[in-house]
């Protein structure tokens, strides 16, 4: 059955946070440019929900050198070193672009943009807009987007990347009452971010459901260091539902310290010399080693207090925290909040060159989809930076490509609307399945990993994907699709977690004993597709 | 775990020709939100259920509805039991979707000027409290304004003051918002109290963009009229009979002992046009032990001038009311009127004590008058409710004398200069509350401003009164019975 409706484009940008944004503004001077979201454009994606802020070299007394190993050291090493130059030296440049655009960072008294520290950077470089600046960021893209003749589609779901022999040819998706939609380019960006929600607890948005790495690898692309999975060390605990939010690390770079139940700064026993702004992989394990150990609070977490800093520069500096915890009635200048660490970024993603070409023809990947930036650990305001850096990239290079020959492959709509069909008919709630698939990626692929629980979780996870689901109505299809691309995506988190016998960065493996430090692993990338799976060896480039 | 009765209107709009309304129990954690509310329905009762959200930590603007007919972000408001979740009042796409789409687009966006300007601390400084606004519209879905006229909404009005304080940005605000409807602000305050960031929409971008305009000569013809007479005559209507303040003399004393000494703010309306609902609140004060002090020099406060941002000759009004009080070493003002009461406690700083006559009658306690065998409605005066956050006061007063039938607190549209300025909006809205009023089958409808008192008796088939002259009544009452006077 052929689609209801056709959209062809030059250039189609898939996902519409600070990546898929800044992509479309890019892309649009090339030729006409779509950008489909699943959400409304400016409010779905993490990049609006991002608090802390965006690293850029500012400063005479600083360097790109310097940021450039910081990150790659904060990486443990397994940064792409050519991407980690690019973010370095460009995200000063895309900093200049919101500015000139009419972003509202916070400025010194010198009349120039304010900058904080944060944890693993050697010089205070993270801008900042108070504890809001990715939502100040993404107002700042939207305006500059509304500039633009890009041509916005939103609430659409992407299901599926389109393809015409080897190469990408579009997408399709599904508006909001479920209609199949097919959408051609002559370039797609991959801009759908991170995937973190795949776990019980994480600090994502409802679209950080991994659709970009579950489409990518069904399209055939290859993705790399799938098993690095952040886990930011300051996560809400209480109330229940409230657990994962995300508690930025701005609040350590403001001074908060952290404690355990017995009134301990524990963080001397792990990094002495960084103390709280030690890299998050660090801090991350030491909140969870010292729960485990039994120095927790009473509601399993630890403290971190910013009792003692002036009320007035938590009040302007962090206002979102503050606010958000006189919800939940803890007045954060009074008591100490309680945190435990949060599933947050994917470090992993689609193999990207400099140009953000990934291994198939006609795609693009940009922003948290992609691998390679962060290495096996990201510091803290590399994010938001790596948006605009490889999110122009990607516009630009998606943009300069020459037009394609386009023929949609009418097997695979057909095949798709097959499925849809099936979900119709299906039996489980999709619900279900993902509430299930959550629990048993936090028990079995989380902080501390072993072998066994990794082929448990991926026996689960294979259950699961057989499982089928039901669309209680049109509008419930692309919740289906959903959680088939959440199974996937947390499959290959675990697939290359098992590639992976060595601990390094986010990535902890109990069960392998190591006498290697980061600097001098054998190993490179984990990479994996539908035709190879492996692990890089030192000097040797898969 | 706890279990929650919670009724969500349902509305698909492909089957439904109604909103219909659907009561679920939910098994809910401790300190739940009303997100997760809709989480559990969706999940384990009715997959159908559609609602928007994206952060779910308040930061997104996506899930925004209405609980007990309040907007709130579902992913920040603590769910309870027996509430009920409606979608907000924008047209609805399906259940609890609204179509935010279309109202986004119309927001203004920064265009950068062709050189490159930088801005400074300063500039920054001012501009950061406008940018809290996560448009999740709360705002423009409260605004009556919005309702009645094609007014883009306080958010808009907002970003445009917003731009209009950025050096980098090349387009002109002002008139932009003069356009998108600045002087269509009733100036009723539903905006800012209703935001969750709480963005003080009214005084921080539209009285200031009204300012912006009258310097650039967009200030309506008849607001220019108010502020010469005001220059003139220190008041802001035309005096056409004898004013109350030629009527009284200079010191009221109550007739038992005195409870307390006050200072009477009379204000413009209460003066030259509702004088004896001012006459009538003299005597409830002095029944109760209210001493008042009545200075004849008093002038109009400046509310008429500040909500139309004509701000030229408001600091000598300030300077004249202030020092008329501080000479005689009062330090507690009485206001009556809605308007005059915010702007002394909002725009004033005063050395003394300002205070409502409901306020102040809550506070000392009142006679107990008869009850009269009326059924009464009460208006909630904008700037007496959300201006000043007296909403129980006045209905424990209008309680002891009558029986009291809610209707919905909405702004009756005489606020903000509109009246004056765009009288076919406030006669569209005057009639809305003519239709509530008819609504409640309230024989009378009482109120605690002359500029509501006066505007919506326009509106309605109903005798409107004041507050005070309805405690009068009872009192009347009371002594008839007793066969006294």
């Amino acid at each position: 059955m052929l689609a209801d409706e056709i959209v062809d484009s030059h250039v189609l940008v898939i996902g519409s946070g600070g990546a898929g944004v800044r992509a479309a503004i890019e892309a649009s001077q090339y030729g006409k440019t779509v950008l489909i979201s699943k959400t409304i454009v400016g409010k779905g994606g993490c990049t609006t929900m991002a608090e802390g802020g965006y690293n850029a070299v500012l400063r005479e007394e600083d360097s790109c050198g310097i940021h450039y190993e910081d990150t790659l050291r904060g990486g443990a090493y397994l940064n792409d070193p050519e991407l980690v130059n690019i973010l370095t030296r460009e995200a000063p440049l895309r900093m200049g672009d919101l500015v000139k655009w009419g972003a509202v960072f916070d400025f010194t008294d010198a009349d120039e943009v304010a900058q904080r520290p944060f944890g693993g950077q050697r010089f205070p470089r993270t801008c900042y807009a108070g504890d809001r600046t990715g939502h100040e960021m993404m107002m700042t893209l939207v305006d500059r987007l509304a500039a633009t003749d890009v041509v916005t589609v939103q609430e659409y779901t992407v299901i599926d990347l389109l393809k015409d022999g080897d190469a990408v040819i579009g997408a399709i998706a599904l508006d909001e009452k479920g209609r199949l939609v097919v959408m051609k380019a002559d370039s797609t960006v991959l801009a759908t971010g991170g995937g973190t929600r795949v776990y019980d607890i994480s600090t994502n948005s409802s679209s950080g459901t991994g659709d970009g790495y579950a489409m990518g690898y069904r399209a055939g692309a290859e993705l790399i260091d799938m098993e690095m999975v952040q886990f930011h060390p300051t996560g809400a605990i209480i109330p229940y539902d409230a657990r994962g939010r995300l508690v930025t690390e701005a609040v350590r770079g403001e001074g908060g310290v952290l404690k355990n139940a017995q009134g301990e700064r524990f963080m001397k026993t792990y990094d002495p010399a960084r103390m709280e702004l030690s890299t998050r992989d660090v801090v991350a394990r030491a909140i969870a080693t010292e729960i485990l150990k039994g120095r927790g609070t009473a509601n399993g977490g630890v403290y971190l207090d910013v009792t003692h800093l002036p009320r007035e520069q938590i009040e302007t500096r962090l206002p979102v925290m503050l606010e958000q915890f006189l919800k939940f009635g803890v007045d954060i200048r009074m008591t100490p909040m309680e945190v435990a660490p949060t599933a947050h970024h994917i470090m992993g993603g689609l193999r990207i060159t400099p140009a953000c070409r990934t291994t198939l023809p006609g795609l693009f990947a940009c922003g948290e989809v992609s691998g390679g930036v962060h290495g096996a650990n990201r510091l803290g305001g590399n994010a938001l930076a790596e948006t605009q850096v490889f999110g122009k990239r990607a516009g630009e290079a998606a943009g300069k490509a020459a037009p394609r020959q386009k023929t949609v492959d009418e097997r695979q709509v057909d095949a798709w609307q097959g499925r849809l069909d099936s979900f119709k008919k299906g039996s489980t709630n999709p619900a279900q399945v993902r509430q299930n698939l959550q629990l048993a990626m936090w028990q079995g692929a989380g902080i501390f990993r072993n072998a066994g629980a990794l082929e448990e979780t991926l026996k689960t996870i294979k259950q699961f994907q057989t499982v089928s689901l039901k669309a209680a109505s049109s509008r419930n299809l692309a919740e289906c699709c959903i959680v088939q691309n959440m199974c996937l995506t947390a499959s290959l988190i675990c697939r290359s977690a098992l590639i992976r016998t060595e601990s390094r960065g986010a990535h902890v493996r109990t069960d392998v004993a190591q006498t290697h430090d980061a600097e001098h692993s054998p190993f490179g990338h984990t990479f994996i597709s539908q035709t190879r799976e492996g692990i890089e060896t030192r000097g040797m480039k898969a | 775990m706890k279990e929650l009765t919670v009724t969500v209107r349902r509305f698909d709009p492909d089957v439904d020709k109604e909103p219909r309304y659907v009561t679920y129990m939910v098994k809910a954690n401790e300190g739940a939100r009303v997100l997760n509310v809709l989480h559990a329905i969706h999940d384990s009762i009715d997959p159908t259920l559609s609602y928007r959200y994206s952060c779910a930590s308040g930061q997104c603007g996506s899930c925004a509805v209405r609980v007990n007919g309040e907007p709130v972000l579902a992913c920040m408001e603590e769910a309870k039991d027996r509430i009920t979740i409606e979608p907000l009042n924008l047209d609805v796409k399906k259940d609890l979707v609204t179509d935010l789409v279309p109202r986004l687009e119309q927001i203004a966006s920064l265009i950068p000027k062709k050189e490159t300007v930088l801005p400074k601390k300063a500039d920054i400084d001012a501009i950061k409290p406008l940018k809290d606004c996560i448009e999740c519209l709360c705002c423009v879905s409260v605004c009556p304004a919005v309702d009645v006229t094609k007014f883009l909404g306080p958010t808009a009005m907002r970003q445009e003051m917003r731009l209009a304080l950025d050096p980098r940005d090349s387009g002109d605000r002002v008139s932009d918002a003069v356009r998108d409807g600045l002087f269509t602000c009733t100036t009723c305050q539903a905006c800012w109290k209703v935001c969750p960031k709480e963005i003080e929409t009214p005084a921080k971008a539209i009285e200031k963009l009204r300012a912006y305009a009258n310097k650039r000569g967009f200030t309506l013809p008849r607001h220019k009229e108010v502020a010469a007479m005001v220059q003139e005559t220190g008041r802001s209507i035309p005096r056409t009979s004898e004013s109350f303040l030629e009527k009284v003399g200079d010191v009221i004393e109550p007739e038992g002992p005195v409870k307390a000494t006050v200072g009477l703010f009379i204000g413009c309306v209460y003066n030259l046009r509702q004088q004896q609902s001012a006459l009538d609140a003299m005597e409830v004060l002095k029944r109760n032990g209210i001493r008042v002090i009545i200075p004849k020099e008093q002038v109009c406060c400046g509310s008429p001038l500040i909500r139309t941002g004509q701000l030229a000759y408001v600091d000598e009004l300030k300077r004249r009311n202030i020092e008329t009080y501080q000479s005689r070493g009062i330090d507690t003002v009485l206001t009556m009127c809605a308007g005059c009461g915010t702007t002394l406690k909002h725009d004033y700083e005063t050395p003394f004590k300002v205070i409502d006559i409901n306020e102040l009658l809550t506070q000392y306690g009142i006679e107990p008058p008869a009850r009269l065998p009326i059924k009464a409605t009460y208006h909630d005066p904008c700037h007496l409710m959300r201006g000043q956050g007296i909403h129980d006061q006045p209905r424990e007063l209008i309680r002891k004398v009558v029986d009291l039938v809610e209707m919905p607190s909405i702004c009756c549209g005489s606020g903000g200069g509109v009246r004056a300025g765009n009288p076919d909006e406030a006669a569209a809205l005057g009639k809305r509350r003519g239709e509530e009023i008819k609504k409640t089958g309230a024989e009378i409808v009482i109120t605690s401003c002359p500029f509501c008192e006066f505007h919506i008796a326009g509106h309605t088939d109903k005798p409107v009164k004041n507050i005070a002259t309805v405690l009068l009544e009872g009192y009347r009452e009371k002594d008839r019975k007793a066969g006294k006077r």
